[in-house]
């Protein structure tokens, strides 16, 4: 981006990425099986307060039950996992970078399929899965610890611990109940939205929340996790606290996200790089688009999963089929970009 | 502001010390020139003097405190480094860059203010670099980008910047815009290090300079330490040290002529000006165009009362210039040391006269 950012530019790029999510959902809190017009959204929304008096009852139930939180699920898990896609890509100076890259995904996946074969309850197996990611990228930490740590060893301990976490996935299915156990396994591990309540958004947000609000604040030093080792270090700020901090937050943020909705792939790296396309590499354009468009994109994706077909077609699949494409045109018309 | 190293030592494997018992100093106003053949270390060095590496043996002082005792906030507030700038990720801005070198004075949950904006801004009109503001660094040239770099450095207005081979892969015109821009600092009082590759920039701009040569640090005045002998020494190679006179000046030069052989034992380099240390008689003119240098001139003039027998100085109103003699006796190498220091100073032009030999 060589040109230069007017006010002009500013007010309008704020107000976007505001009101994108906002009419996003809006949309696609009228599509589905069952149609509501925007006229009726609208009034079944100003009727919370009265408990719904004065709306059609089919109408507000389907906003309010079934498709707000699933679009909140989607808001905030796209969101969550562009921001953690985002800053592995900058943390490691690579572009191949996920959220799962120090093997989060892995380890939350781990507690999930544990909790299934197990029978815990949903809230019990969000909160095992969260803390599994977290344990699988604290041993990666644990693991790459060495006389040099260098960014390199972390990403290899990662790859690692991933493998190793999925190979229990593995051993766990091989042990669960062929009837029951093993389906809802392979089914939690495509990804779906379709679990979504308010309670598991409630904990799963908290996370997802502190950890987003910390990146935002942090916007404009996240900057430095470009600048060469020497660089950094000379600018005079804590640059191991900032990677340590940065690499906290997405991990939370993954692995909430993860533990509500399974393995939701593409996200966090097509989201990220688009925006870096678009704004170039200072973060403090980038959290902000990568909240805004992250949340956006897969609440389109959610909702044309649940909709464009009788059965539900696995998110991860439609992430792909639909991301991989536009990613490929934004980067030959854009001509990449570098990190 | 000083930055001092006493007895240190620096090895990468045990055993095996790169450097040993280095001691120096810097202080504001200063330039320091570190000079070695390649892989001597000099890189290494520079960061072992800022505690980005550790030393082995000894310490790195600023202003008597042991730097790794200094929080790195205030630490790279008063300090500020230039890396060589290949390799360097270049997809911020040219303002971006220099506002980076605000880090410290810029919250951690904060975005830069206005008026760290403007700082940065005028920052890079002083250099002359505010057509560059938003171009990305990586689409800049060599000269350009070593510039935002140091523009970057002295966002923190530091009491000392350090600067690895700050003018290598430049051409004439950019090393010399590089080289003016150190003199400039020095001259605000500003610690200026360095490493370079070229002796006869330590000689034209060094106050003082350091020789890295085979495990060994020498380091001294610039005119006693760039000598035939230590270049043969250090470099393995025969130059001549001598000056190119110009109508307002004597520049300093360097001239490598030829490998030496390794195999000899011992270096020996004919030194035309062999006579270092005998007592000599001269007489130094110097051409002053700013007042205000005068009073830097007497203050260099103050350093040497044991050659100094004689001065004389007019000021010439109508063009604004100030005319001085001095006449000095002693040794040919407190002389030459003199008028060296004197000809670092900006806008000042300088010729040496000795006396002709006594006739024995």
């Amino acid at each position: 981006m060589n040109t230069k950012r007017s006010p002009l530019w500013k007010t309008a790029y704020i107000l976007g990425l505001i009101l994108l999510p906002v009419i996003a959902m809006l949309i696609c809190l009228c599509i589905g099986r069952y149609f509501v017009s925007v006229p009726q959204v609208l009034s079944s929304i100003a009727a919370r307060a009265n408990g719904g008096e004065g709306v059609e009852r089919l109408a507000y139930i389907t906003v309010w039950n079934v498709r707000l939180p699933r679009l909140l699920l989607a808001f905030i898990v796209g969101a969550a996992l562009s921001c953690a896609g985002l800053l592995f890509q900058s943390l490691f100076q690579n572009p191949l970078a996920t959220p799962d890259t120090l093997g989060v995904a892995g380890g939350a996946s781990f507690g999930a399929v544990l909790s299934i074969l197990l029978g815990f309850s949903m809230i019990i197996m969000q909160l095992v899965s969260f803390t599994f990611g977290c344990v699988a990228v604290l041993l990666t930490m644990l693991a790459a610890k060495g006389k040099t740590t260098s960014m390199n060893t972390i990403v290899l301990s990662g790859i690692m611990m991933g493998s190793l976490f999925s190979a229990l996935v593995s051993l766990v299915k091989f042990c669960a109940d062929q009837e029951q156990q093993l389906p809802s396994i392979t089914y939690w591990l495509m990804g779906s939205l379709q679990s979504a309540t308010y309670t598991s958004l409630l904990i799963g947000l908290i996370p997802i929340a502190v950890s987003v609000v910390i990146l935002f604040l942090l916007r404009w030093r996240l900057n430095l996790l470009l600048l060469s080792e020497e660089e950094a270090v000379s600018s005079g700020s804590n640059i191991k606290a900032l990677r340590l901090l940065a690499i906290l937050c997405a991990t939370a943020a993954t692995a909430s996200s993860i533990s509500m909705c399974g393995q939701i792939g593409w996200v966090g790296l097509i989201v990220p790089h688009m925006c870096r396309m678009m704004l170039g590499n200072d973060h403090r354009y980038l959290i902000p688009a990568s909240i805004s468009l992250g949340g956006t994109f897969l609440i389109l994706v959610d909702t044309l999963a649940r909709s464009a077909t009788a059965a539900e077609i696995p998110i991860s699949i439609l992430t792909a089929i639909i991301g991989a494409p536009f990613f490929l045109f934004l980067m030959r018309k854009k001509g990449g970009w570098s990190l | 502001m000083i930055l001092k190293v006493e007895h240190a030592s620096f090895e990468y494997k045990r055993g095996k010390p790169l450097f040993s018992d280095v001691s120096m100093e810097i202080q504001s106003g200063e330039i320091v020139s570190i000079l070695g053949p390649n892989g001597a270390g000099k890189t290494t060095l520079l960061r072992a003097i800022m505690g980005i590496l550790s030393w082995k043996e000894g310490k790195s002082t600023l202003d008597g405190e042991n730097i790794r005792d200094i929080t790195p906030g205030k630490l790279w507030s008063k300090i500020s480094y230039v890396p060589q700038s290949h390799g360097l990720s270049g997809s911020y801005t040219v303002l971006d860059s220099v506002l980076f070198g605000m880090t410290t004075q810029i919250g951690v949950f904060s975005t830069p203010n206005q008026e760290q904006i403007k700082k940065a801004e005028s920052i890079l009109e002083r250099l002359q670099l505010s057509h560059l503001r938003d171009r990305k660094c990586n689409e800049l040239s060599g000269g350009e980008l070593q510039m935002t770099l140091i523009a970057r450095a002295m966002a923190s207005d530091p009491g000392i910047i350090i600067l690895d081979e700050p003018e290598s892969n430049l051409d004439f015109k950019n090393q010399i815009i590089v080289l003016d821009t150190l003199s400039q600092l020095s001259a605000e009082g500003v610690g200026v290090l360095f490493n370079t590759h070229y002796p006869e920039h330590a000689l034209r701009r060094a106050h003082k300079s350091l020789l890295l040569s085979h495990g060994s640090v020498i380091m001294g005045p610039t005119k006693e330490i760039i000598t035939e002998k230590n270049i043969a020494d250090a470099f393995g190679v025969k130059a001549i040290v001598g000056q190119f006179e110009t109508e307002s000046n004597q520049i300093e030069n360097v001239i490598p002529l030829a490998l030496l052989d390794k195999d000899a034992e011992s270096v020996e380099v004919t030194n035309e000006n062999g006579s270092e240390n005998e007592d000599a008689l001269a007489s130094i003119s110097i051409i002053c165009r700013e007042f205000e240098e005068s009073g830097k001139i007497n203050q260099i003039l103050h350093e040497f009362p044991d050659i100094l027998f004689g001065r004389m100085g007019m000021p010439h109103r109508k063009r604004n210039v100030y005319l001085i003699t001095v006449n000095l006796d002693g040794p040919k190498s407190r002389i030459e040391e003199l008028a060296h220091r004197l000809s670092l100073l900006k806008d000042v032009s300088i010729k040496v006269t000795y006396a002709k030999e006594e006739q024995r």
